[in-house]
């Protein structure tokens, strides 16, 4: 089991609400018990193999994924049903109960961020954190203070082992 | 005396008495009534004139806030949480904290253009009197801004101060509903934040139609000297005298006095920041050879100070480091800053005589001087740096570490990632001195175009590795090649340039103007830049370009070894790339729009803001690009363009503006027009579909770009362009057709003419629209009539019937 809950120093904002470190079985069981799960992809995964396929497995337990940035280039050809949309768009449109959503099945309670640059993924839940009453799981190599349950500061090498821990649970 | 509107008069008997008046209520509408001009009805609006304007545009563009701290701390009731969107101790929330929090960072910005503007105004005033007139070139609206704003038709440097007085005025007001206790609704603070934008525009146009006119900078000119930019193009064998800022009225004093003791060639006279491209342009309208060479960009000034090659540092304004004279101290270079915003603490030399400053700078009784007298700056600088050239020499300034060195320190590395961490931009700051630790440097070379040069990694390593510096020592060879060419900023776009383009941008046959402005603050290198113009002026797009940005640019070349540049003319036609300037000439940009909206379509521009900005919004396919934006002065160019209804898109680091503002595609409602013709209510598309958004990556820009430039106003040729190019680019960064393209068709004829039938049958199948095959028609489907001779409007009492 990866111990995912240890490292959180806070390097980007700062507040008094911030996100509870989560280990990866509970983050995944969290995820499977979801209602209306959305996994939001960055653009970061464009040039990680690895994490693409990360991606796609945790898609393939049936989880809807937005691709924002340039990332759907990278789950285009996988057979996951991403759909683009900008990543600050994606964070209005989120705290509007009137949105469709991707597929027009409605808004979304549940929303897992993985692939982002830590400083702009931090501000778009900065906004989801202040504004929405959705959970927001990261699922990043950073410990993102904005969300309501994220990863601690992880080597790479862990976080591609608590991801596969994650997947497993979900 | 109340018949008095403007002008002067003395009052006998008492000597040396002089009253001006010039602002008294009415009288701009006075003067222009005796001109026979037709005055709008909001010169010089206060912060409520245009409030109904803003409420529209906030409307459809909602406030999307993405607070950096989740607390308040402006008053002494706090700190208050506000997290949740709680209220304070003094009832203020966390929106309207937010959008007070913007307002704070856009006057700001607007305050440090202004105040530049008065700076040099005042100065070329005293120099070149009140009844100087402005010249800047083949233009009748020579100053679109001011006019639009304030009503003022400037002829004068005399009546720019009119002008600026006004801005003043209001960037106080402003200022004072920050204060806790002011405003509470989040909406209102943000219509505040626009009028701040708006005012920064105007103080912007200030500064920079001084300064053209008084220090034969090009006038509309698009054939301006191309200049010398990068580190690599600093010869460092000769004495090197750097210059940091924005303002360049000291630094002609400077530029005189090498120029009139024939010091042209023994002396390197470098810039950064936006004072390099004014220095470049300085005294070369007629035609004389650019003095200066341009460094680069706020993310070169650490380096090139701790590369140890400049002999000498004058500082201006704005966008300079704090730590300059702590930096320049340890490698024995002397400091002269020359304006009151930055002094740096150091002894005010200004009544003192050059030959004493110098010889106590030279023997480091102190480490540098504040000078305000500029007699006294041109002379000390350039005769200081060839003195320290030899003394520096002498002492073997020794700056960077060796290569021995960088394997050492990379050993001292235990791998904790605090810089990493700390890094902006999250580096992969451990993975190269792991390389180090093997004599491979290529991982710290790798850095140096990514790194924006804060050295907040310095300061984060516990082992006090010099990260920064080993970044640079292994990317000297990299660094040497750093050379290119920029065009010296041209200034204005004329009036019969506006003439000949202005149908085509209207009518959407040229797809649109990219404007591609501000700070170096880029998520992934400042290539990128030259990645996005290329791609858009190879389709045909007219590429503006201002300050760091227009730096940036310079320093690529294409596959023949040619600068955008030097491949590319710079009129204002479709497929040209243009540098209009430095900072202040943002201005400029905003001034073309406003310009094709009173040239072309014979738009009243004098007071008439909401009108101007009406026909902007709908009909101007213009998209301005922050990618690197930093500043407040960017925040403030941005929110004046968004007024304007100009749609800004800024690089991932803009998300820390803590708010943008964003439409709902999905929202039918807002986004209608009226037409004029009879007030009637049309469905337009969805675009532009923000006022200031960020962007992830270039890939994504680029579609963001092209669908960006779609105005209700296209007619189907510009309609079937623009669409074209948001599909292919779409096609080309994302690897698919946009899903949203078909909601941007009203007919078969703004459908791209090569894929026309594939698309129809696209519309038939998967959205269920009625084609008739035999005539390839569109029987039924779209959401939007085809009417290209309606007149899409905002505003309601500009319909006909209406008032
Ligand atoms: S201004 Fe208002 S929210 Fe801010 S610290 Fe003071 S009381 Fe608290
Ligand atoms: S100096 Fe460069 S590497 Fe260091 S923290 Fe700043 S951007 Fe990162
Ligand atoms: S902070 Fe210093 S010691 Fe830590 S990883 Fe960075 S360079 Fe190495």
């Amino acid at each position: 089991m990866v111990d995912t809950t240890k490292n959180t120093q806070i390097y980007a904002t700062w507040g008094r609400k911030m996100a509870k470190p989560v280990n990866p079985n509970v983050a995944g069981k969290m995820i499977a018990k979801a209602k209306r799960p959305l996994l939001v992809v960055g653009s970061e995964i464009v040039d990680n193999g690895q994490l693409i396929e990360k991606v796609v497995a945790i898609a393939k337990k049936g989880i809807p994924v937005a691709a924002t940035g340039h990332s759907i280039t990278a789950l285009i050809d996988k057979d996951i049903g991403a759909k683009y949309i900008n990543v600050h768009s994606l964070g209005h449109f989120l705290g509007d109960k009137n949105w469709g959503g991707l597929d027009g099945q409605g808004p979304y309670d549940t929303v897992i961020f993985l692939g982002h640059k830590k400083y702009y993924l931090d501000q778009v839940l900065a906004g989801l954190k202040n504004f929405t009453d959705l959970k927001n799981l990261a699922i990043e190599r950073h410990f993102m203070q904005n969300a309501t349950l994220s990863f601690g500061n992880l080597k790479p090498e862990v976080h591609l082992e608590a991801l596969d821990e994650l997947i497993e649970n979900i | 005396m109340s018949d008095l509107e403007t002008g002067h008069f003395s009052i006998d008997d008492l000597e040396n008495v002089q009253i001006t008046i010039g602002k008294i209520v009415g009288a701009i509408e006075k003067k222009a009534k005796e001109e026979g001009v037709e005055v709008g009805p909001t010169p010089k609006p206060g912060i409520s004139g245009l409030r109904d304007w803003d409420y529209t545009l906030l409307s459809r563009y909602q406030p999307v806030y993405t607070p950096v701290c989740d607390q308040c701390c402006y008053c002494t009731f706090g700190k208050c949480d506000l997290t949740g969107n709680k209220e304070g101790a003094c009832g203020i929330n966390m929106e309207a904290h937010q959008a007070r929090e913007t307002l704070l960072r856009v006057i700001t910005g607007a305050a440090a253009h202004s105040g530049h503007g008065r700076h040099i105004l005042h100065h070329l005033i005293e120099l070149y009197g009140e009844d100087k007139p402005i010249d800047v070139g083949p233009s009748n609206l020579v100053a679109p801004n001011i006019q639009l704003v304030t009503g003022i038709k400037p002829e004068t440097l005399g009546d720019l101060e009119e002008a600026m007085d006004y801005v003043e005025e209001q960037i106080n007001q402003l200022l004072a509903t920050i204060h806790a206790g002011q405003e509470g609704a989040a909406i209102d603070f943000e219509s505040k934040v626009l009028h701040g934008g708006m005012l920064d525009h105007v103080g912007m146009e200030v500064s920079d139609l001084a300064q053209v006119s008084c220090l034969g900078m090009p006038k509309s000119d698009p054939e301006a000297p191309l200049v010398e930019i990068g580190m690599g193009c600093i010869d460092a064998s000769k004495p090197v005298l750097l210059v940091i800022g924005h303002n360049v009225a000291g630094v002609t004093y400077i530029m005189d006095y090498i120029h009139d003791h024939d010091l042209e060639d023994k002396i390197e006279l470098g810039g950064l920041c936006c004072t390099a491209i004014d220095m470049t342009r300085y005294q070369t309208d007629q035609g004389q050879k650019p003095q200066a060479k341009v460094v680069g960009t706020l993310a070169k000034e650490l380096k090139m100070i701790r590369s140890g090659v400049p002999d000498v540092i004058v500082v201006d304004e704005q966008c300079v480091r704090a730590d300059v004279l702590d930096e320049a101290k340890k490698l024995s270079i002397p400091v002269i800053t020359t304006n009151e915003k930055i002094m740096y603490g150091l002894r005010n030399r200004s009544n003192d005589s050059a030959a004493d400053i110098i010889e106590d700078l030279s023997s480091f009784k102190e480490p540098g001087a504040l000078i305000l007298n500029f007699d006294t700056l041109g002379e000390v600088a350039p005769e200081l740096a060839i003195k320290m050239a030899k003394i520096r020499d002498e002492i073997g300034i020794k700056a960077l570490p060796s290569d021995e060195e960088l394997q050492e320190l990379s050993a001292k590395c235990v791998q904790c990632g605090a810089c990493e961490m700390d890094c902006p931009a999250n580096l992969p700051i451990m993975e190269a001195m792991r390389a180090g630790v093997e004599n491979d440097f290529s991982k710290f070379e790798y850095l140096h175009d990514l790194c924006i040069g804060c050295g907040r990694c310095d300061q984060a390593c516990p082992k006090d590795i010099p990260v920064l510096n080993m970044i640079e020592q292994a990317s000297r060879k990299l660094i040497s090649e750093e050379k290119g060419l920029m065009r010296a900023g041209r200034g204005q776009i004329s009036d019969p340039e506006i003439r000949e383009e202005g149908v085509n941008l209207v009518l959407g046959t040229t797809p649109g103007i990219i404007a591609m402005v501000g700070c170096s603050n880029y998520p992934n290198g400042t290539e990128d830049l030259y990645k996005v113009a290329d791609e858009m002026l190879k389709r045909n797009y007219i590429v503006v370009m201002s300050g760091c940005s227009a730096m940036d640019l310079g320093m690529y070349k294409n596959e023949d070894g040619e600068t955008l540049y030097e491949k590319y003319p710079a009129k204002f036609l479709a497929g040209n790339l243009i540098n209009v300037g430095s900072c202040v000439s943002n201005s400029h940009i905003t001034g073309t729009a406003i310009k094709v909206a009173a040239i072309f379509a014979q738009r009243n521009v004098t007071g008439n803001y909401e009108e101007i900005a009406d026909y902007i919004t709908n009909r101007i396919g213009a998209v301005g690009v922050a990618w690197g934006a930093y500043s407040q002065k960017a925040i403030a160019i941005g929110s004046g363009c968004n007024r304007l209804g100009i749609p800004v898109v800024v690089g991932p680091h803009g998300s820390k503006y803590r708010r943008a503002l964003i439409g709902k595609p999905y929202d039918e409602e807002s986004w209608k027009v009226y037409d004029a013709r009879d007030g009637s209510e049309m469905p337009i598309p969805a675009s532009p579909e923000f006022l200031l958004t960020t962007a992830e990556s270039i890939e994504e820009l680029f579609p963001m770009l092209a669908k960006n430039c779609i105005r209700p106003s296209d007619n189907n040729m510009g309609r079937m362009i623009k669409l074209t190019h948001y599909m292919e680019l779409s096609q080309k960064y994302l690897g698919h057709m946009p899903e949203d393209w078909y909601k941007f068709v009203r007919t078969e004829t703004d459908l791209p003419l090569a894929k026309r039938e594939e698309l129809l049958k696209i519309l038939e199948a998967e959205h269920g629209w009625e084609i008739d095959w035999k005539r390839k028609k569109i029987l039924s489907g779209p959401t939007m009539k085809s009417d290209v001779s309606s007149q899409p409007t905002n505003v309601k009492r500009l319909c006909k019937g209406e008032c």
